[in-house]
């Protein structure tokens, strides 16, 4: 017995020795290979000294150009800015070659150069991004031109290529955003929709305050606006012309509500819930034509429908199983799948830009949360938590998200935040009024 | 007459001889000793019966007395062995039990601190007494030359009950082997060789051959590839065709045997060499460049991509910036990989920028790196 067993104690250490022997002889024949699994989430440090100004004229514009793209930048929480205290070099020429000695002491990892020329009222912007490390250029050199009234978005358009070409995804600070501005009392509030720069630079106000309008939604072009107002009396759906600040009523029955509408991804048809007969369901009308087509027609209540990026499908929520939940189903109507399975209510649900994320907000144990899941329900993931967070709106790249956070008491209210989809870089939007209902518009062309 | 009857008048008549005749051989008679006896009285041998007392002894020896007086250990230093015993000062109070009794040439070194006992005839009252005498050391557990305590000697070696394995298994141990020659001579020798007559010994006899190895063999590693040969540089010129074939019989066979006294084709110096890294080393080496990998700007596309990113690796452990490039690319698009790669090659080259900290002695070993960085960990983070 003992024999055998020692045998066998010989033999395995022989495979042992033998599986060893090769394992070392392979990794002797090439080169040493290791793999990296753990690494950092840090914001990227770079420099962007002041742009050079090309004249006098220029002078200003430059430091603030300069200012704006590294805003845009560190306020993303991807990137922090190395202060300029701190710069070893000092960028006198835009076409100088860089001393990447300096800005690898800083530990600057990459760098932004530009120049900004004015002639008259045109002005013209060009930059340079650099991976300091690799000590090569990020991509090629840009150059805008434009006039110096737009030099806010000529800025963000650097910061967006800046941004693109780190992370390899498109940005989203020439965008803007509309949204419901609130002033008074919570008993008195006035609303009246609101235009602003992504950032809340440049506000401009869409209507007046006399009228109760919620939900304003862009189109996909981004030159057109719904919203649904109460100037009748009853909710209605109009929609606006951004550029001419011109509007219109896209449902005018009398005595049926139309609410919670959304342009479908060609922009020629929105999907929307009408409530008639105490009923509640969703319809798409052709914008065109105003015909329209029943989507449900289950005795609960179906709305906040919002299109997948394809066009193919709709998620709206839903009380049919007896507590609000999020469905899909084709745009052309037909059988719904729940999706939404956890503890609580859902509602607001609105597809990434990227279609594989939805957004919604959720009702859990008396707080509300703006979350994200698979467009299967899957891995959802609560990003946020306060006593009222609500209407998450995606940005262009699907990166972030927008929503509403409110107050509790008497005097609270509303502002906007923004939170991006791994639950980082929670932020409030600053505007100089309270904020509700944000619809981010897609970038800019 | 019967047989028998014969052997019975034989005997009869020995035994008639013997009864007759035997008287005639007889020993003389002994001499009676007489011995002379005094008689003595009782008294006499009450007296001459009394026992010795036996002397008293403590049953405890260490409550023996001690000398009074220290003993003048000078006079005891007779030899340089005690000298170095006895001069200490903490020895004085130590009777001198430990002195070798043939370098003190004094008297009994003990007859004030332990008096021996007179012989005692009969077994005494107290046997422990005796048992006592020849473990002095146990009964003085206060008095000791050492002021500390000797370390604890080490336990015994308990003998296991699991059964190990044998040393040798080798499946080659247990084979028959074939007999092989001698590789190595004896080491054992007739003289002894010391320093002073070392280099004698070395002009006497020749340095033995070891045909042992000193070092184990290193495992064989891929040769390089051949490489195209050359053009030649020269063109010769067209000789004679029995020339010709002379010379390329005599270059041949020159070939033939540059080649065998070569030991079979040219092998060029392995590239990786030696010793591979440990896991530890390896370990270092990622923990090292981990601190460098930020994924917080990478898109999700790109935190969904794994490259496989070679560089190149001075002996100084820096990062060849020029060498950095990207072998390969898993599960994103090629936007994404780009993004990746170029993340991971930010840090291959800020945290190599001092150095690695590799062994130099295995540089052949990460010369060439290849890093597989896997953001999968990290975007669930």
């Amino acid at each position: 017995m003992r024999s055998s067993s020692t045998s066998l104690a010989a033999g395995l250490m022989l495979v042992l020795a033998g599986l060893f022997a090769a394992a070392s002889a392979q990794a002797q024949s090439g080169p040493l290979r290791i793999e990296i699994t753990d690494g950092v989430i840090e914001p990227l440090p770079y420099a962007a000294p002041s742009f050079i100004a090309d004249n006098a004229a220029a002078a200003e514009l430059a430091r603030e150009i300069t200012r704006v793209v590294a805003s845009d930048l560190s306020g993303t929480g991807l990137f922090r800015e190395v202060p300029a205290s701190a710069h070893i070099s000092k960028v006198s020429d835009f076409n100088a070659p860089v001393r990447f000695a300096d800005w690898k002491a800083v530990n600057a990892q990459a760098l932004i150069t530009g120049s900004v020329s004015a002639q008259g009222n045109q002005l013209t912007v060009r930059f340079r991004g650099y991976d300091v490390f690799a000590e090569k250029e990020l991509g090629s050199g840009l150059q805008f031109n434009g006039t110096k009234e737009g030099w806010r978005r000529m800025a963000h358009k650097v910061a967006d290529a800046i941004y693109s070409r780190i992370t390899g995804e498109s940005g989203y600070f020439d965008s803007r955003v509309v949204y419901v501005s609130e002033t008074g009392p919570k008993n008195d509030r006035r609303k009246r929709l609101a235009i602003m720069d992504y950032d809340g630079a440049n506000v401009q106000y869409l209507t007046d305050s006399s009228a109760l309008v919620l939900a304003p939604r862009f189109s996909p072009t981004g030159d057109r606006v719904l919203y649904t107002s109460y100037e009748s009396g009853f909710p209605q759906i109009h929609v606006l012309d951004v550029g001419r600040v011109q509007r219109r009523v896209l449902s005018a029955d009398q005595g049926i509500m139309t609410f919670a509408p959304r342009f479908a991804p060609d922009g020629r048809t929105v999907v929307y819930s009408q409530t008639a007969g105490g009923n509640t369901d969703l319809f798409t009308m052709d914008i065109a034509n105003g015909s329209r087509k029943r989507l449900t027609s289950a005795p609960s209540i179906e709305t906040a429908p919002s299109f997948s990026p394809d066009g193919s499908q709709i998620v709206f929520e839903s009380d049919r199983s007896g507590s609000q939940q999020l469905y899909v189903m084709p745009a052309s109507g037909g059988e719904a799948r729940r999706i939404s399975f956890g503890k609580g209510r859902y509602g607001t649900p609105v597809w990434s830009p990227r279609g594989d994320l939805i957004a919604f907000t959720k009702q859990s144990k008396g707080r509300f949360h703006i979350g994200v899941m698979r467009t299967d329900g899957s891995e959802e993931r609560l990003l946020t938590a306060s006593f009222l967070d609500e209407g998450p709106s995606w940005s262009p790249n699907g990166r972030v998200i927008m929503f509403t956070r409110e107050t509790q008491g008497a005097n609270g209210r509303a502002l906007l935040y923004s939170v991006d989809i791994l639950g980082r870089n929670l932020k409030p939007v600053r505007t100089p009024d309270g904020a509700s209902d944000p619809a981010w518009s897609p970038l800019q062309k | 007459m019967q047989t028998g009857t014969k052997i019975s008048l034989a005997g009869h008549g020995v035994l008639m001889g013997w009864a007759v005749f035997g008287g005639w051989f007889s020993a003389a008679p002994e001499a009676v000793q007489v011995q002379e006896v005094s008689v003595i009285s009782a008294a006499d041998f009450e007296r001459l019966s009394q026992r010795p007392a036996a002397p008293v002894i403590a049953p405890e020896p260490a409550a023996l007395s001690e000398p009074e007086q220290p003993v003048e250990v000078p006079q005891l230093n007779t030899t340089a062995e005690t000298q170095v015993e006895t001069s200490q000062p903490e020895t004085v109070q130590t009777p001198a039990v430990e002195v070798p009794p043939e370098t003190v040439p004094t008297p009994d070194p003990a007859p004030e601190v332990a008096p021996q006992p007179p012989e005692i005839l009969d077994a005494p009252e107290s046997s422990s007494i005796i048992a006592a005498l020849p473990e002095p050391e146990q009964l003085r557990p206060a008095e000791r030359v050492a002021p500390e305590p000797v370390a604890a000697p080490e336990p015994e070696v308990a003998i296991d009950d699991i059964v190990q394995p044998e040393v040798s298994t080798d499946v080659g141990a247990e084979a028959e082997q074939e007999a092989q020659e001698e590789t190595a001579e004896e080491a054992a020798s007739d003289r002894i060789v010391t320093e002073a007559n070392e280099d004698e010994e070395a002009e006497l006899e020749p340095a033995p051959v070891v045909s042992a190895p000193s070092t184990s063999l290193r495992p064989q590693v891929r040769p390089r590839r051949p490489q195209a040969p050359e053009q030649p540089t020269e063109v010769a010129e067209p000789l004679d065709d029995a020339e010709s074939e002379a010379q390329d019989q005599a270059s041949a066979i020159e070939d033939a045997l540059a080649a065998a006294i070569a030991g079979g084709g040219e092998v060029e110096a392995p590239e990786p060499s030696g010793p591979p890294l440990t896991s530890g080393e390896k370990d270092a080496l990622r923990v090292a460049v981990s601190k460098c990998w930020n994924v917080g700007s990478l898109s999700s596309d790109a935190l969904r991509t794994t490259v496989e990113v070679s560089v190149t690796l001075s002996q100084d452990g820096k990062p060849d910036p020029g060498s950095i490039r990207m072998i390969s690319s898993t599960g994103g698009s090629n936007s994404a990989a780009k993004q990746a790669y170029e993340a991971a090659r930010r840090a291959i080259i800020r945290c190599g920028a001092r150095g690695f900290q590799l062994p130099a002695e295995k540089y052949s070993q990460w010369r060439e790196v290849v890093m597989t960085f896997n953001p999968e960990k990290m975007r669930i983070k």
